[in-house]
């Protein structure tokens, strides 16, 4: 019994707890407590991982299960995060979950708990929470060293564009700390007392290398900081795309935008991911990559291109069919081959493509850099085409490119090849014209030609054959080549008619000729001139058709300016125009073009019709002539400018402009008109319309009035510019007679003072000498009419001479009578010798009273010896040698034909012979009268200097011995007489 | 560990290329014999002076172009980022006989090297493009190479001191790229003062 008891007791509590537990598994809700939660700290994502364990799950149970986990920061109750996890636990499982802190998690301690709730719908009732779990403390700071400064985080990594906290740990709670980024000072916000954060919002790209974010407290000298790397964001791979050249190798390219590597970070990386064969392969290259074709025949190909860096992945897909995406390699050995004139056959070849593939092949012609002819060949390997229609001496370059027959996708590149055709015979005659002059009485033709355009040219031109045929007479063809690229040639012909054919030639042959037919005539006939106007496009040159038959018409002109040499410019015309326009680069405005029309006839001759000229563009004179004015009266002057050429001018001269300023008040003339200049000032105007009248007479004027004038011509456009004006005063109306009467007066005057000049020494010998003579004294004639008809005048000869001094010099010198420069004697004295010129001793009256002359204009130092007391007379006979002198007759000639002239002539110092003093002697032709035996002189008297003395002034001179005899004396000796 | 495969381990396999190369220097007896490769240069000392004036004219180059390169703060905070506070840095008297001025020396030199080994390093990779640093950087290292070999020869020849206990820097491969330059620009302070010093002492 007591067994049954316990038995049933055992049973009963066994049923029991089995109720129980289904009741607290099945039916009621069971609180599943998270349980071992562990966090850690990750300072490189600056994330904490938790980890924990739900133990209370049953064996091989999996629930759904939610958990909510909080985050506080520097305290339990500072909740900062709240989040639910939802996942499915198993029995055992240790769980995870990450959270990435915006604030550096050195900065500030975490607090982390948990609750779970069962979510699973196995279970109906289960919405209750579990019991949240005790907080779980993750500070970082507690790894810190004992530094009292720290920045966080440290050489972090982020995108460009995103947001970055930066916080620091001070260790020294102060509150001057600064932070700086790049230089400049960030602010933030005190977290706590340690604890300061900076966000930094939308930070940019600034260097690979990173950027130091540096914080320091002004005292202590403590600095702390990190380096920021901000990265450009991963952008999406441009433009992929895969394409094959020979079906064996795909090479996959793309754009890979902005290169993402930093000191941080590496560039992003490449990876190639083909889902259907589920390959993958590294890339090498930042834009392209290679992917073996596998043998498998695969055609659809989809390919992921995956760009990742550490921050971000980007990929892009294409999916295609391999055939479809054939782009050939480039041709290879393109060739020209048997060249000709106009045709060359092109040989290449291609890189084969599979099995059999056949390529479509296109080939081009280019010249002058235009594709001028454009041909396809289908080929497998190698390729051949004619090109045909080619231009003889002409670059060409050929190119071709292929494309994958089966699936167009893309032509391959160019191969490029250049060639050159062959020459051939110029194709076209040159175009000849010629002109005609006369040189040296010879009718001398200049041929001209043109070079022949490349396209007739066929060639190069080596030389011209220039044939000359007389008509008139039969005679041997001359035949001058003149080589390139001469353009001209000049023959010397007589008055026949001659043919002249030129022909071009290249290393081919000659082209057809060119026939032209000159005569002897230079053609310098008369013919109608005319005007042209100039416009936008040219001359527009029209003529009258020329009577007769014309074969054609030929425009000539110069395309310089008339004063530069011509470049002769002709244009050749069909016999039923009679129009053209002429047109030139060469044309200016301002320039006068002469064009000269010539018809040619059947015979190949030219005949001039008619000329031409004309302006581009006529423009307003840029010069005045040049004006002279004559003629000038009282009332009226003549301006004239007959220089001025109206053919140079920058437009046809239509007249000119004559301007007159007249005097104040005054009105204009009739025939003028009141104008008005720039300046404002008004004046009269007068206009000629006739270019040809080059002179004109102004006229109606004011006499002694001033007036203004200036001429100037005018064109269609306007006249030539405003210059000065000439001013002209009109004289009185009476000063020509007055010119007519006092000219003549004046010019009279001047003869008279002319002649009186020229005798000048005749009249003062006449009417004022320096030494009276008293024998042409008028006085005495009038003595001798009104008181004594018998008075005389004392002759010359009534002075003797006395003595000469002759100075002995040592030396030799020659003694000259001054005047004749006769040598007297060759003699030398030793001492002064006195030459006794009197003829006899008796005659002597021995010392006495003398005659003392001192001329100051021959010698100063013999006037200053010059003394009368020093001047002795001694008695001496003279020496025999001095004959001729003794004589004194010989010596009063000598002295009287020496007088007034001599003296002058030899410097003194130059003469033995120096002439002390002089007397006045009678020159007059009294000699006979002279007494034979002159009175003795009676009186002295010093003579100082010659002067011409008024005769009622006069002393009477002495009567026996005044000075009417002169003396000269060699050397510098002194002088009496 | 880091430090002698990056910075130390280079540098022992150029200055000890011989039988042995790689493996720590060995601690030999005071009175060991001493052996040398070559034979030392017959004016040894001067080349040694020679070789410090070298390092003392040029180092206070490199330390501007170094702290130029790393951009601010470093040029206008060199007494708070560059100061030479390296603590476990190699004695060195002036005053004391030459053995043992060559053994301080040599102790110095070890220590530069790996350090300037480490500094090498590092600015290849925060300053790709300093090339003129990177050129100073390692003109300085070999300089350094070559006095580190004269010293020993020197040591070995006369004094027959066949190995010098070294000590190295600290590895800065695990420090972040701020404490890295700070550390460089540091030792490079260090060298620019102590340099000087060696550099009068011989």
């Amino acid at each position: 019994m007591a067994l049954f008891a316990v038995f049933q007791t055992t049973y009963l509590l066994a049923l029991l707890s089995l109720r129980t537990y289904e009741s607290e598994v099945l039916s009621e809700p069971l609180p599943l407590t998270p349980e071992s939660l562990k966090v850690s700290v990750n300072s490189t994502c600056q994330c904490l991982h938790l980890q924990w364990t739900v133990h209370s799950l049953a064996y091989h149970q999996e629930l759904k299960m939610v958990f909510q986990i909080q985050i506080s920061r520097f305290k339990t109750s500072n909740v900062i995060w709240v989040e639910n996890y939802s996942t499915t636990v198993k029995q055992n499982q240790v769980l995870h979950w990450s959270w990435e802190s915006e604030l550096p998690l050195e900065c500030a301690a975490h607090f982390i708990r948990m609750r779970s709730v069962v979510d699973d719908s196995r279970i109906p009732e289960s919405g209750f929470w579990s019991n949240w779990s005790s907080w779980e403390e993750a500070d970082a700071q507690n790894l810190l060293g004992h530094d009292p400064l720290f920045v966080f985080p440290k050489d972090k990594l982020v995108e460009e564009g995103s947001n970055v906290t930066i916080c620091y740990v001070s260790r020294i709670h102060q509150d001057n700390i600064s932070c700086y980024l790049e230089g400049v000072q960030i602010h933030g916000e005190q977290l706590d007392r340690s604890v300061t954060a900076f966000e930094l919002k939308n930070v940019s790209f600034i260097r690979k290398k990173g950027t130091n974010v540096f914080c320091k407290m002004e005292q202590g000298g403590v600095l702390g900081g990190i380096v920021l790397f901000v990265s450009k964001v991963l952008q999406e791979p441009k433009d992929f795309s895969c394409e094959t050249q020979d079906l064996k190798t795909l090479t996959c390219t793309w754009d890979p935008g902005s290169d993402t590597g930093l000191t941080k970070q590496p560039s992003q990386s490449y990876t190639l991911f083909e889902s259907f064969s589920g390959k993958r392969t590294l890339c090498k290259h930042r834009n392209w990559c290679n992917w073996q074709v596998a043998q498998d025949s695969q055609e659809t190909y989809n390919f992921t291109l995956l760009a990742e860096n550490y921050l971000r992945k980007r990929s892009v897909s294409i999916l295609f069919n391999l055939t479809q995406r054939v782009h050939p390699m480039t041709p290879y050995n393109l060739f020209p081959k048997n060249v000709g004139a106009t045709n060359a056959t092109m040989t290449w070849k291609v890189h084969s493509i599979g099995n059999n593939s056949t390529l479509l092949c296109q080939l081009e012609l280019l010249t002058e850099e235009k594709v001028i002819q454009q041909h396809n060949v289908s080929i497998k390997v190698n390729g051949e085409y004619l090109l045909s229609e080619l231009e003889p001496d002409t670059e060409y370059v050929a190119r071709v490119r292929c494309a994958y027959t089966k699936h167009f996708w893309k032509w391959s590149e160019f191969i490029s090849q250049k060639f050159n055709t062959a020459e051939a015979a110029p194709s076209e005659a040159p175009d000849v014209w010629r002109n005609m002059k006369m040189v040296s009485g010879h009718p001398t033709v200049s041929l001209f030609w043109k070079p022949l355009s490349k396209v007739h040219a066929n060639g190069k031109i080596l030389f011209y054959n220039v044939t000359v045929e007389n008509l008139d007479k039969p005679s041997r063809l001359e035949v001058l080549s003149i080589p390139a690229p001469a353009r001209s040639t000049e023959l010397t012909l007589d008055q026949c008619s001659y043919q002249i054919h030129v022909t071009a030639h290249n290393s081919v042959g000659p082209s057809p000729a060119s026939v032209i037919v000159v005569s002897g005539d230079p053609g310098n006939e008369e013919v109608e001139k005319g005007r042209v106007n100039g416009t936008e496009d040219g001359f527009s040159v029209s003529w009258k058709p020329q009577s007769g038959d014309a074969t054609g018409y030929v425009v000539e002109w110069c395309d310089g300016p008339q004063d530069l040499p011509c470049v002769l410019q002709w244009k050749n015309l069909g016999p039923n125009t009679t129009s053209t326009v002429i047109s030139s680069g060469a044309f200016r405005p301002g320039v006068r073009y002469n064009f000269r029309i010539y018809g040619i006839s059947t015979k190949r001759m030219a005949h001039l019709l008619e000329k031409k000229a004309g302006y581009l563009e006529e423009l307003a004179p840029s010069d005045n002539p040049q004006v002279v004015m004559s003629n000038l009266t009282s009332h009226s002057f003549t301006l004239s400018w007959k220089d001025y050429s109206t053919e140079s001018q920058p437009g046809f001269i239509q007249g000119y402009h004559v301007y007159l300023k007249p005097k104040a008040g005054e009105q204009c003339h009739q025939a003028f008109e009141k104008t008005v200049l720039p300046e404002d000032s008004v004046c009269c105007k007068y206009t000629i319309d006739n270019p040809e009248q080059k002179t004109f007479v102004v006229e109606n004027l004011q006499p002694e009035s001033v007036y203004e004038f200036f001429v100037t011509p005018y064109t269609s456009v306007g006249e030539g510019p405003l210059d000065a004006f000439t001013k002209v005063t009109t004289p009185d109306e009476y000063s020509h007679i007055l010119i007519r009467i006092i000219l003549p007066m004046v010019f009279c005057v001047l003869i008279v003072m002319i002649i009186c000049y020229l005798k000048s020494q005749w009249l003062k010998e006449k009417c004022y000498p320096d030494i009276p003579d008293p024998y042409k004294s008028s006085v005495l004639s009038l003595i001798k009419s009104k008181e004594n008809p018998h008075l005389t005048i004392m002759n010359v000869n009534d002075c003797v001479p006395d003595a000469i001094e002759v100075i002995n010099k040592p030396e030799g010198s020659k003694i000259q009578f001054l005047g004749t420069r006769k040598s007297l004697t060759e003699t030398e004295f030793t001492k002064p010798a006195y030459l006794y010129l009197l003829p006899t001793e008796k005659n002597y009256s021995g010392p006495g009273p003398c005659i003392c002359f001192e001329n100051f204009t021959y010698n100063q130092a013999a006037s200053d010896f010059a003394s009368c007391g020093h001047f002795p007379v001694t008695p001496q006979a003279p020496p025999p040698q001095l004959g001729p002198l003794t004589s004194p007759e010989n010596l009063l000639k000598a002295l009287e034909q020496n007088y007034m002239n001599s003296l002058g002539e030899i410097p003194a110092g130059e003469a033995n012979l120096n002439y002390v003093s002089q007397l006045a002697s009678p020159t007059s032709g009294d000699k006979d009268s002279l007494p034979t035996n002159p009175p003795e002189p009676a009186l002295c008297s010093e003579y100082k200097m010659q002067m011409a003395i008024p005769l009622g002034l006069a002393s009477a001179p002495p009567r026996e011995n005044s000075s009417l005899s002169s003396t000269t004396l060699l050397g510098q000796g002194e002088h009496c007489s | 560990m880091k430090v002698l495969a990056a910075g130390v381990v280079p540098l022992l396999l150029v200055l000890h290329w011989k039988h042995g190369a790689g493996s720590p220097l060995p601690i030999t007896p005071v009175n060991a014999t001493c052996a040398t490769r070559h034979p030392c240069h017959s004016n040894l000392m001067n080349q040694i002076k020679n070789q410090l004036a070298q390092l003392n004219s040029s180092a206070k180059a490199l330390f501007i172009l170094y702290y130029t390169a790393q951009g601010e703060p470093f040029p206008n905070n060199l007494d708070k980022l560059c100061s030479p506070n390296v603590t476990d840095f190699p004695p060195f008297h002036a005053n004391g006989t030459e053995k043992a001025r060559l053994v301080e020396l040599y102790r110095i030199i070890a220590y530069l090297g790996a350090s300037l080994g480490n500094i090498t390093r590092d600015q290849k990779v925060l300053n790709p493009s300093a090339h003129s640093l990177h050129s100073k950087l390692n003109a300085t290292a070999d300089v350094m190479r070559g006095l580190l070999s004269n010293v020993l020869c020197r040591l070995c020849s006369k004094y027959h001191v066949a190995h010098v206990d070294v000590a190295y820097g600290p590895d800065t491969s695990g420090k972040d790229v701020f404490q890295k330059k700070k550390l460089g620009c540091q030792l490079l302070g260090k060298y620019k003062q102590v340099i000087a010093v060696v550099a009068q002492a011989f």
